[in-house]
């Protein structure tokens, strides 16, 4: 379904305003937040990997069904 | 993701983490059965595309302008039922129009249960081993900035490759907001509940509507 043109700009705006919204504090985040230590990152990408993982399982259980 | 207490430091009783983490659990669970049911009526009534849109914009509103005045107020509840609601209703006929698919239940049923199953399994990660991932911040904020960039160009481009990725990108960074707003929780970084519970439901929705875009685009 193509959206609307009002509704594509309002859209953009909206996620726009957010981004504004947004570079300040991830600005911060980056700066002051706390860091963490290689183990803690390795442990992260194992845990989004196990989401890319079922979500690939998930669209071969839809095609085959 | 909330903006306050920016870098927690668990300062905050065990009792008190409980009680934040169970009144969470409770209204999310009672928002998403509202939300829920307000989508079915929504269906039900056949509400038009530009209504639902409407719709979803008054909640984001709420969320970005109403929720920070009243959320530590009872009122703050009354907000998440009518943000969670409107979202519900904005969802509508997006649903409709997948449901009416030829493999449209399926696809519907996939994405909720799939949206179920990674929401519950990084909960439960994080509250059994009450690991903080408060360190993910910076990352999580920058790969918002970027996924909804990647979002504003595709309103315009429509390039189906792209929409993917979005979809894709919003589902890892939605599931890395579960690990990082959980984890808030329980070390005392996050004390607000109506907070907390917009935060999660928001993941959610998130995972939802883009994983269901997903299997709705590897279906075809």
């Amino acid at each position: 379904m193509d959206m609307p043109m009002w509704m594509k700009i309002t859209s953009a705006l909206v996620m726009g305003y957010f981004i504004v919204r947004m570079i300040p504090t991830a600005k911060d985040w980056l700066k002051n937040g706390p860091k963490g230590t290689s183990k803690e990152w390795l442990t992260t990408s194992m845990l989004l990997g196990g989401v890319v993982l079922f979500v690939a399982f998930l669209i071969v259980l839809v095609r085959s069904s | 993701m909330s903006n306050s207490t920016p870098f927690p430091k668990s300062s905050v009783g065990a009792l008190e983490t409980n009680k934040v983490l169970r009144n969470t659990y409770s209204l999310l669970a009672m928002t998403m059965l509202f939300s829920a049911a307000m989508a079915g009526l929504s269906m039900f009534l056949n509400i038009p595309h530009g209504v639902a849109f409407a719709c979803s914009l008054v909640a984001i509103g709420l969320v970005w302008f109403v929720l920070p005045r009243v959320e530590e107020s009872s009122m703050g509840i009354l907000v998440v039922f009518a943000f969670t609601g409107l979202l519900g209703v904005g969802l509508g006929p997006m649903l409709q129009s997948y449901l009416s698919l030829a493999n449209g239940p399926t696809l519907v049923a996939t994405a909720m249960g799939g949206t179920g199953v990674i929401f519950l399994a990084l909960s439960a990660y994080v509250l059994t081993t009450k690991k903080d991932f408060s360190f993910m911040g910076g990352f999580l904020m920058v790969g918002l900035i970027v996924v909804f960039g990647a979002a504003i160009l595709n309103i315009f481009l429509s390039i189906p490759a792209l929409s993917l990725a979005v979809s894709s990108g919003i589902i890892l960074v939605m599931s890395g907001l579960i690990l990082f707003d959980t984890s808030r929780i329980i070390n005392g970084g996050e004390t607000n509940y109506v907070r907390a519970t917009v935060s999660l439901f928001l993941n959610i929705y998130n995972i939802f509507t883009s994983l269901l875009h997903i299997l709705g685009i590897m279906d075809e």
